[in-house]
C-alpha cells in the first residue's frame, strides 16, 4: 500500500472515530426511549415533552391553553409574563402563530386579548376564562 | 397506529410523491442511465421540493387555496416542458463489480448514520431556536392563513423572524403542510433526514461518476452521514440542512457546467442557484462566489462571463426579484455595513471574530481538522476538488469575515452560527476532499465508465481533468 493510501486511510479513520465518539449510546437509548414513550400521544403533548418547552413546560401548557381558547376573530394577544425572554417571546409567537403576539407590551393594541402567566389581574380588565398558569383577559 | 406513525407515513408519502413528480423533472437535467442513477435521485428531490414550494407561492399568488391541486397543476406545467428537453443521451451501461465485503461494510455505516439521523430528527417536534422565531413560524403563519402575511415583513415587533431572510423553507413548509392537510410539526421533520439522503445520493453519484472507486465514494458517504455537527436534532427544522444539499448541487453543477460533462449541466446550475437563493441569504453569495470561482478556473474559454451569468446569475436573480415583490427591500438589520468604510474599527472586529471561533473551537474539531488536511495532502491534484474546495473557502471566509459586521458584535455571532454555518460546508468538502482521492482509489479499469478498455486514459487521470464522458446517443 503506497504511503498516500496509508495517510488518507488513517485520515479517514480518525475521522471516522471523532464522529462516532459523538454518538454516545446513552443518548441513543435516551431518545428510543423518549420517542416510544411519546410517540402516540397527541402533537402538544410531545411538544410539551420536549426540548422547545424545557425552559418552562408550565409556560408551554398555558400557552397551549390560550391556543385553545382564543375567541375566534382576535387580531392579537398581548403576553405577560415576570421575566420576558427572548424564549418565551419565540415560542409564545410560534404556539399561537398566525395569531400576532406581543409579549409583555407597555400598551395593549386595541382589540387584543391579554393572557397572564402567573397570579397578576390587570386592573380594569374581565377575565374570559381561567388557565393552567395564569388566565385570559379581555377590556370590558 | 400511532398518533406519530400516521402523518408520519403521510409525509413519507408527500415526499416520495414530491421526488416521484421530480423525476419527471430530472429527465431535463440529467442524462439517462444507471451511471447516472444515484444523481438523478437527488435532483429530483431537490425539483420535487422546489415543486411543493412553488406551488404554495402560485397558489397565493392567484388568490387559490393551495393544495394537491396547484402542486398537481404546476407539476404538470414544469414535467411537460422537461419531457420535450429531455436529455435523451444515455450513459453507457457498464459491468458494476460485485459488492466488496469493503463496500457491503461501508454501506452499512452509511445506513446506520442515516438511521442515526433519523432517530435525532424524529424525536421530537422540532424545536431549534431559529425553527421555532424563523422558519416554522413563518411557515406556520402562511399556511395558517394562506397568505404571505404582509405583517411578517413590515411590523418591527416580528423583527426576530428576520425579514430579511429568504422564503424558500417557510413555503417548502407551508407545502408540506396543505398537502397534509394540517400542521404537524414532528411528522415535518422528516424533510430532514430525506435532505440527507439526497445529499448521500449526489455525492456518491458525483463521486462515482468522476471514477472515484464504489469504496471511495461509499466511504465518503458513509463519513458524511456521521457528521453529527450538520446532522443532529438542533439543526433539524434550520436551513442548513437544506442549504447544505443545494450548496453540493451548486458545487458538483458549476464543475460538470466548466468540464462540460453533458448537456444537462447548465439546467442543473440554473436550479441549484434557485435552491440555494431561495434557502438561505448566503446562498445568493455562494452563487456569487460559484460565479467569480468559474471565471478563475476557465478564463480562456470566450463568451464563459455571459453564460455563466445566464446560468448562474439571472435564476438567482429571479428569486431576488420575486422576493422583492412579495416583501419589498428588507435591509440586513444583524449587520452594519458602514464598518467597512472603517477600516481600524473593522479590523479590530475581523481579530475578534477570529479570535473567537479559534477559542470555542473544541479540541475534538481540531483533530478533525488535522486529518482533513492529511486527507487533502494524500490526495493529487484534481481540477474538479479543487473548485469545490475553492466554493467551501469562500465560505469559511465569509462566515469568519462576517461576525466582523455584526450588529451584537463578532462575539455573539460567532457563539451562535458560526459553527452550524461552516458545518452546512461538509457535503462540499466531503466531495473536494474525495475528489483529490480520486487517483488512489480509481474505479477498477475493467468496470471504467469512460468507456475505456484499458488503454485510453483511465478514471484516475479522468478525475483530475475529466472530458466528456461517454455518453450514448440512443434514442429513448
Amino acid at each position: 500500500m503506497s504511503g498516500q493510501r496509508l495517510a488518507a486511510l488513517t485520515a479517514s479513520a480518525v475521522l471516522f472515530l471523532l464522529l462516532l465518539l459523538q454518538n454516545r449510546p446513552a443518548e441513543l437509548l435516551r431518545r428510543v426511549t423518549f420517542l416510544r414513550a411519546t410517540k402516540s400521544r397527541e402533537l402538544a403533548l410531545r411538544r410539551l415533552a420536549g426540548s422547545g418547552a424545557a425552559f418552562d413546560r408550565n409556560y408551554f401548557v398555558f400557552l397551549e391553553s390560550v391556543r385553545r381558547l382564543i375567541p375566534p376573530g382576535t387580531p392579537g394577544v398581548a403576553i405577560s409574563v415576570e421575566k420576558p425572554t427572548t424564549q418565551a417571546l419565540y415560542l409564545a409567537s410560534y404556539a399561537l402563530a398566525p395569531v400576532p403576539v406581543l409579549l409583555s407590551p407597555r400598551q395593549v393594541p386595541p382589540r387584543w386579548i391579554a393572557a397572564v402567566y402567573g397570579p397578576e389581574r390587570p386592573a380594569g380588565w374581565r377575565e374570559i376564562a381561567a388557565i393552567p398558569g395564569g388566565a385570559l383577559y379581555a377590556r370590558p | 397506529m400511532s398518533t406519530l406513525a400516521l402523518p408520519l407515513s403521510a409525509v413519507a408519502a408527500i415526499l416520495i410523491a414530491a421526488g416521484t413528480v421530480g423525476y419527471g423533472v430530472a429527465g431535463a437535467l440529467v442524462p439517462r442511465g444507471r451511471p447516472w442513477l444515484a444523481e438523478r435521485l437527488a435532483w429530483s428531490f431537490a425539483a420535487g421540493l422546489a415543486l411543493v414550494g412553488g406551488s404554495v407561492a402560485l397558489a397565493f399568488s392567484l388568490h387559490a387555496a393551495p393544495g394537491w391541486l396547484p402542486f398537481l397543476v404546476l407539476s404538470t406545467l414544469v414535467v411537460l416542458p422537461a419531457r420535450f428537453l429531455r436529455i435523451r443521451e444515455r450513459a453507457a451501461v457498464l459491468p458494476s463489480p460485485r459488492l466488496s465485503p469493503v463496500s457491503t461494510l461501508l454501506l452499512v455505516v452509511l445506513f446506520m448514520g442515516v438511521a442515526l439521523y433519523a432517530l435525532r430528527a424524529l424525536t421530537e417536534p422540532m424545536w431549534a431556536n431559529d425553527y421555532v422565531a424563523i422558519w416554522g413560524f413563518k411557515g406556520k403563519t402562511f399556511y395558517f392563513e394562506r397568505r404571505v402575511a404582509e405583517r411578517l415583513f413590515r411590523w418591527l415587533s416580528l423583527s426576530f423572524s428576520h425579514p430579511d431572510y429568504p422564503l424558500g423553507l417557510p413555503l417548502l413548509y407551508a407545502g408540506v403542510a396543505f398537502l397534509l392537510g394540517r400542521w404537524d410539526d414532528h411528522a415535518m421533520a422528516l424533510l430532514f433526514p430525506f435532505l440527507q439522503a439526497a445529499t448521500l445520493l449526489a455525492l456518491f453519484g458525483w463521486l462515482r461518476r468522476r471514477g472515484a472507486s464504489r469504496e471511495l465514494a461509499l466511504g465518503a458517504a458513509a463519513l458524511l452521514s456521521f457528521f453529527e455537527p450538520l446532522y443532529r436534532a438542533f439543526t433539524t427544522g434550520m436551513a442548513e440542512v437544506p442549504l447544505s444539499f443545494g450548496l453540493l448541487l451548486l458545487g458538483t453543477s458549476v464543475c460538470d457546467r466548466l468540464d462540460r460533462t453533458d448537456r444537462g449541466a447548465p439546467r442543473r446550475v440554473a436550479l441549484a442557484s434557485v435552491v440555494c437563493t431561495a434557502t438561505k441569504n448566503e446562498g445568493l453569495y455562494f452563487v456569487a462566489a460559484a460565479l467569480v470561482l468559474a471565471a478563475l478556473f476557465s478564463p480562456e474559454r470566450k463568451g464563459f462571463a455571459a453564460r455563466a451569468a445566464a446560468m448562474l446569475a439571472l435564476p438567482a436573480a429571479l428569486v431576488v426579484a420575486a422576493h422583492r415583490l412579495i416583501r419589498g427591500s428588507q435591509p440586513l438589520r444583524d449587520f452594519d455595513f458602514s464598518l467597512l468604510a472603517r477600516s481600524g474599527a473593522l479590523a479590530a472586529r475581523v481579530k475578534e471574530s477570529v479570535a473567537t471561533a479559534v477559542a470555542e473551537t473544541p479540541a475534538a474539531a481540531w483533530i478533525g481538522v488535522a486529518a482533513l488536511a492529511v486527507l487533502l495532502l494524500a490526495g493529487r491534484d484534481s481540477a474538479p476538488g479543487n473548485r469545490l474546495l475553492a466554493l467551501a473557502a469562500c465560505g469559511v471566509a465569509a462566515y469568519v469575515f462576517l461576525p466582523a459586521l455584526a450588529v451584537r458584535g463578532p462575539a455573539w455571532l460567532v457563539g451562535t452560527a458560526f459553527f452550524r454555518a461552516v458545518a452546512a460546508l461538509a457535503p462540499l468538502v466531503a466531495a473536494g476532499a474525495a475528489a483529490r482521492l480520486i487517483p488512489l482509489w480509481p474505479e477498477p479499469a475493467a468496470f471504467s465508465r469512460d468507456g475505456s478498455t484499458g488503454s485510453a486514459p483511465g478514471p484516475a487521470a479522468s478525475a483530475a481533468s475529466p472530458g466528456r464522458p461517454t455518453l450514448s446517443t440512443r434514442e429513448s
